[in-house]
């Protein structure tokens, strides 16, 4: 299978910090990204996604690794890669004293593909005034403006970090139809970084979960959500079981959680142990929180 | 480049429209009286004011995410730079403009302000290097320390583009004097020298910025 991004092995260390217990580094990252999909990249905050993302648009410079674009590394100089890519951060992406008419004029001189014409016809759908000072508009409002101005130069991947977060249900369903719209084309892929998992569920293709920065845990969301399953143990059961079944666990007051990979086969495996279908959510939450064997 | 120098150009501008009020208002008043030293004010802060906002913007687009959104968009980090640089060159002549209209339209009203008409050269001499200068010292330590000590950067680089200037002109009134005739060589030569000094610390400059602002991670 083709991949529009690969990382592989990508590492960086930051000095420590004042006021911090010890130096945030990015440990050996690696994964890719299919064409036609979209791939949920899940942490919690600190984790590591910000830092993943500016080294793939290398934002962050001095990293190790391998990080493919297209099947290219992208160096500075590679700007017909990067009209390729479209970018939305959680927030400020854009000067408040811009309207989105000057934002137009501006990425006309930045993006050889630049559409006005379907850039406008974003400001339609979404509402969003063109006459307005960014600074005037609320947050929801102007993450709208940014996804519409990160696919208006018809991008192949778009890469949103933190994107929906801070937007209510209503928005953040808007916007997620929007991104099922774009990866429609086979050849466009989304990477969406994210710690609301419920989103994620909606229309991921694949998930990958980071935690202290390293990668814990890559799989289908088919896989997540139809495969995995939590056991919910009393300690003798607990106690009973096969430890390389076991992916996560973590202790409750009257019982053990344990995250396994493969539901139905611990269902044949274990009579008599309660097994729930989980959340992305859940995993999250029991390989963070949880203990590993 | 385009968009670069577009997106530049818009930065300065708000700043620039209040600053352009002030000048035409102080503007009229220096030239409805007869002042060589509110001349000379004029003429100082149109030219290095203008240039001072053009810096000034780049801080606010490096402290918000603009800046580090730029970074993702098809332009190269060395074009960033150089579209500052063009940047304060550009503004700096509009400085250059209000300055000389202004100039002209005293001496049309009452004469040539100065005893020398090419004291008026100096003076547009000086204010040019001192922008030139304020720009050459700025952008590489603004890349080298971040957007967050801007505001302290900008003063520093404006102070020492003072020093600097004096310094210049201290040693070329020394020097020159004993070197050439006295007379209009010797005002000639020392702007000359100004000039050249401030051009050559910003073409040194260039290369500076770029390097650390290749290196700089946001």
């Amino acid at each position: 299978m083709n991949n529009i991004l690969e990382l592989h092995q990508v590492c960086k260390a930051f000095p420590k910090q004042k006021n911090m217990k010890s130096a945030f580094t990015l440990d050996h990252v690696s994964f890719s990204l299919p064409y036609g999909a979209i791939l949920g990249f899940v942490g919690e905050n600190g984790a590591g996604k910000t830092t993943t993302i500016g080294c793939i648009l290398n934002t962050i410079v001095n990293k190790e690794g391998t990080i493919k674009l297209f099947g290219r590394q992208m160096r500075d100089a590679d700007t017909d890669l990067r009209e390729r890519i479209g970018v939305v951060y959680d927030s400020d992406n854009f000067p408040s004293y811009w309207t989105p008419t000057k934002l137009s004029q501006i990425m006309q001189g930045f993006y050889k593909t630049w559409d006005a014409s379907l850039f406008q016809s974003y400001l339609d759908r979404f509402k969003l005034p063109a006459g307005l000072k960014i600074k005037h508009y609320s947050r929801g409002m102007s993450m709208k403006l940014a996804i519409a101005a990160a696919i208006s130069h018809h991008p192949q991947l778009l890469i949103l970090d933190e994107a929906t977060s801070g937007l209510d249900p209503v928005m953040r369903d808007e916007m997620l139809d929007v991104f099922l719209e774009f990866v429609q084309e086979e050849d466009h892929s989304i990477l969406l970084s994210s710690h609301i998992t419920s989103d994620l569920e909606k229309i991921a293709d694949y998930i990958v979960f980071i935690h202290d920065g390293k990668i814990i845990l890559t799989a289908s969301k088919n896989d997540l959500v139809y495969n995995y399953a939590v056991m919910r143990l009393k300690e003798s059961q607990f106690q009973a079981l096969d430890p390389d079944d076991i992916l996560a666990f973590r202790k409750r007051d009257l019982q053990i959680d344990v995250l396994v990979s493969n539901g139905k086969e611990a269902a044949g495996k274990y009579k008599d142990v309660v097994i729930d279908h989980t959340s992305i959510d859940e995993i999250m939450l029991l390989l963070i929180k949880g203990e590993q064997v | 480049m385009k968009g670069l120098i577009k997106n530049n150009l818009s930065a300065v501008y708000a700043n620039a429209k209040v600053f352009s009020v002030f000048l035409l208002l102080s503007g009229a008043f220096t030239v409805a009286v007869i002042s060589q030293s509110l001349l000379i004010g004029y003429v100082l802060s149109g030219i290095i004011g203008f240039s001072v906002c053009a810096i000034f913007a780049t801080k606010n687009e490096f402290t918000s995410k603009w800046g580090k959104y730029k970074l993702t968009l098809p332009v190269k980090r060395s074009d960033i730079i150089k579209s500052l640089f063009l940047n304060l060159i550009i503004w700096l002549l509009i400085g250059t403009i209000f300055a000389a209209v202004g100039v002209s339209l005293s001496w049309l009203f009452h004469g040539c302000p100065f005893d020398y008409p090419i004291d008026i050269l100096s003076m547009f001499v000086l204010g040019i290097s001192i922008s030139l200068f304020t720009g050459a010292i700025f952008f590489p330590c603004f890349c080298f320390s971040g957007a967050e000590k801007g505001e302290v950067f900008l003063i520093i680089s404006l102070l020492g583009a003072f020093c600097i200037d004096l310094i210049i002109l201290s040693i070329t009134n020394d020097l020159l004097p004993k070197l050439l005739a006295p007379g209009i060589a010797v005002v000639f030569s020392g702007n000359a020298i100004l000039l050249l000094s401030s051009l050559l610390a910003l073409a040194l400059s260039y290369p500076l910025t770029i390097s650390l602002f290749c290196r700089r991670e946001y």
